[in-house]
This record gives structure tokens, C-alpha cells and sequence, in this order.
């Protein structure tokens, strides 16, 4: 569920992402937004915060555009709405959220997205996170955990397996083969 | 008239069927035992059989040039923030063989060709957590010989790091105490997947935590 949030917050990232001009840096709308974006949700005494991964990417991501005090000011509306959100619904944590309110906090980030004529969306355990842009390049897709599977490369290891299988199968083919042909020479030899 | 057919039929087991199931056997047995160098050989062969240098930047984009350049500090706007699958370094460690480009971003490609850092985590000079990770069958196999106190090396476009290993852990994936995102000092966590020469999927982790002892501080980040 802190996926769901971290998508609103996304989207809201996505928003600069749009911006054509190049700046290295962060200027000051990029950190009341940064700014915006470590600030908790309040859920019944419990602070809830977006990942700290979330606000790195948008840190990064800032540091390649520049964003305008007027775009700053509409992300940080949006950010606020869903902050706002969350904090009415009277529950205690994202995990207690309804499916409707999930789909609501949904509809915040697809707005944001659909703004810049982006496209927003969760998958239907709400785990699997990913922005669209209008060109169909997929910007973030949090479908992976921060530690990667890191062993023997990927690509690999089905071959070895599908190999050994192989030839596990083809030796106890050639041995049924060899002990039903001995066992028919020891007939004849009777 | 019988005896000639089942004749032919033992003659077609013995001289066809048989040479051919173990020819199969013989190659896939081979093939396993030999498959995690394959593509090694492969490329070695490729380097002197090629009668034209290879483009390697077809499956990914370079934009690392390596420099000399040995300033104390940079600015953000001489900085090529990479993209994301994007090689923009490298990274070794010496007396490790551990000898890598170095992507932004840690999907398949990146660690197919090198070793990635997380994109959630922050690049060289930014004063930040630097992520890593690298197969341990490839490129980060070397891990296994890393000692307190060698050094990591890290060259970018915008300046060459060093830093000095100060430990190691071995944890699950799950553990989020292995690594903070959130701290404000340069500190570079490399990890791969343990143990180092298994071929299976396993949740543990090797990590090597590392300190910066120099190299360019990115400065103008703040307007």
C-alpha cells in the first residue's frame, strides 16, 4: 500500500519530468517540492512517509530539469490534496485503506499524470507501480526491489538447468533401453 | 523375412540410435558443465576473430569519457547526470579483480554488461548513499577477496573517487539495515548475491561498505 502513496508522490515527480529545459541543480521550487515531499502524513498519531528511494529519484531527477514556481506550486497542491487525504480517512496506516480509497489516491496521481498527458497506474494487488508517458517509454516501474537478484546471471541458470534435465532424461531413456535389451539377450541365451 | 526385419531394426538401435542419445548426453553434459564460461570464451574468440571492432554500445548507451582531472570540487552544471541503463564509469578494486563499467540503474542489462547502482540512491560526489550491485558469478565475483581497507575506485566523466573498505556483512535481501538511503554522508555499498559461486537463487547477500578518501565534491546544487 505504501506503494499506492509513493505512486501519488511519483506522479507529482513525473510532473517536472515534463519540463524540456535543461538545469543542473536544484533550484528553490525544486526543493519546497522535495521539501513538500519529506514531509509525513499524519494517519491517526502515525507519521507515514514516502521512501526515502521516492524522494532520491525525484532529487536526481531535479537535478537534470528546471522546474518553474508555477509548476512547483501545482505539484505541491497535489501533494497537499493527497496529504490531506490520507489524513481524513481516519485510519491509522495505508494498509487499512479500502480498495475505493486506494483507487481515489489513485485517481489523485493519474490527474497529476494526466495533466502532462501522462498516464498513471497501480496493478491490482497495488504493488506494482508504473508511469507512463504520452510517447508509451515507461518512466517508473516499481515493480523490483531496492536488492536485486544478484546471482548467477539470469540468463544462464535456465540453460544449465534445462540442460542437466535434458540429459538426466536421455541417460535413463539409454538405460530402460540397455536393461530391456539385456534382459532380452539373456532370453535367447535361455 | 522376420528375422532380416528385426535384424535391421537392432542394427538401426545400435549403429543410429544409441551413437546419437549418447552424442546428446555427452553434449549436454558438457554444455552444463561448461555453460557458465561459455559466453566468456565466446567473446575472447569474437575479440580475435572479429575483423572489425565490436559496438557494444548498441544494447546500452555510453557516456563515459575517462579523465585525468584531479579538482577538488566540480559543478553540478559540468555534470552529465546519466539516464537510467546508462554506462557512465567504471569501478574496480584493486588486489580484487573485480574490473566493471558502471551503470545508472541496476536492471538486467546493466548487470549483464557491469555492475549498476540503484536508482534510488545517488551517483560519485553528491554526498549521498552510492548503491551497487554486480552478479556474483560475473563481475562482482571478485567481492570474495575484498579486506578491510582496500580500495574502490570509481571513474567517471566528472572526476575519479577512491574508497576505503572499512567492512563487511552478509545478511538477506530483506534486511533493510544494510544500507540507509537517508544518510547525508558519501558512503558506497556494494552487494552481491552469496554464496559467490552458486548458480542457484539464494535471499543472502554480501555487502562491502566503503568510505570516500577523495575525489571531486559536486558543488552548485542548491541555488
Amino acid at each position: 500500500m505504501k506503494k499506492l502513496i509513493a505512486i501519488f508522490f511519483a506522479a507529482a515527480i513525473i510532473a517536472a519530468s515534463a519540463l524540456p529545459v535543461f538545469s543542473a541543480g536544484l533550484n528553490s521550487s525544486e526543493q519546497s517540492v522535495l521539501s513538500n515531499m519529506r514531509t509525513p502524513a499524519n494517519m491517526k498519531g502515525n507519521s507515514v512517509y514516502v521512501p526515502a528511494s521516492y524522494v532520491n529519484q525525484a532529487e536526481s531527477y531535479f537535478n537534470t530539469i528546471d522546474m518553474t514556481a508555477d509548476q512547483a506550486s501545482k505539484i505541491n497542491g497535489i501533494i497537499g490534496q493527497g496529504r490531506s487525504f490520507l489524513e481524513g480517512t481516519g485510519k491509522s496506516g495505508v494498509r487499512e485503506l479500502s480498495s475505493s480509497e486506494k483507487q481515489t489516491l489513485l485517481g489523485y496521481a493519474s490527474a497529476a499524470a494526466g495533466v502532462l498527458k501522462m498516464s498513471a497506474a497501480a496493478g491490482s494487488d497495488t504493488n506494482k507501480v508504473k508511469i507512463i508517458s504520452k510517447s508509451g517509454d515507461t518512466i517508473v516501474d516499481d515493480s523490483t526491489n531496492v536488492i536485486k537478484a544478484t546471482g548467477a546471471e539470469s540468463s544462464v541458470v535456465p540453460a544449465v538447468i534445462l540442460a542437466v534435465t535434458g540429459g538426466l532424461f536421455l541417460l535413463s531413456g539409454t538405460a530402460l533401453v540397455l536393461s530391456k535389451k539385456k534382459l532380452s539377450y539373456e532370453k535367447i541365451e535361455k | 523375412m522376420k528375422k532380416s526385419k528385426n535384424k535391421s531394426k537392432k542394427n538401426i538401435k545400435n549403429f543410429i540410435i544409441f551413437p546419437v542419445a549418447l552424442c546428446l548426453v555427452m553434449f549436454i553434459f558438457v554444455f552444463a558443465v561448461s555453460a557458465p564460461f561459455i559466453s566468456n570464451i565466446v567473446s575472447i574468440g569474437s575479440m580475435f576473430m572479429a575483423d572489425k571492432q565490436v559496438d557494444y554500445s548498441k544494447s546500452y548507451d555510453n557516456i563515459f569519457i575517462p579523465t585525468d582531472t584531479n579538482a577538488d570540487t566540480v559543478n553540478a552544471s559540468d555534470v552529465d547526470f546519466p539516464g537510467i541503463g546508462k554506462q557512465f564509469g567504471e569501478l574496480s578494486i584493486e588486489n580484487c579483480d573485480v574490473d566493471a563499467k558502471l551503470f545508472y540503474g541496476d536492471s538486467s542489462v546493466p548487470l549483464r554488461n557491469g555492475v549498476g547502482i540503484y536508482a534510488g540512491s545517488f551517483i560519485p560526489g553528491y554526498g549521498r548513499t552510492i548503491l551497487v550491485a554486480g552478479h556474483n558469478n560475473t563481475y562482482f565475483n571478485g567481492l570474495k577477496n575484498v579486506k578491510k581497507g582496500d580500495v574502490v575506485i570509481i571513474s567517471t566523466s566528472y572526476g575519479n573517487y577512491k574508497y576505503k573498505v572499512t567492512g563487511t556483512k552478509l545478511t538477506t535481501d530483506k534486511d533493510k539495515k544494510a544500507y540507509d538511503l537517508s544518510a547525508k554522508k558519501e558512503n558506497l555499498v556494494l552487494y552481491t548475491c552469496y554464496p559467490f559461486d552458486s548458480l542457484g537463487l539464494t535471499n543472502q547477500r554480501f555487502f562491502v561498505y566503503a568510505e570516500k578518501t577523495s575525489g571531486p565534491v559536486i558543488t552548485g546544487l542548491y541555488e
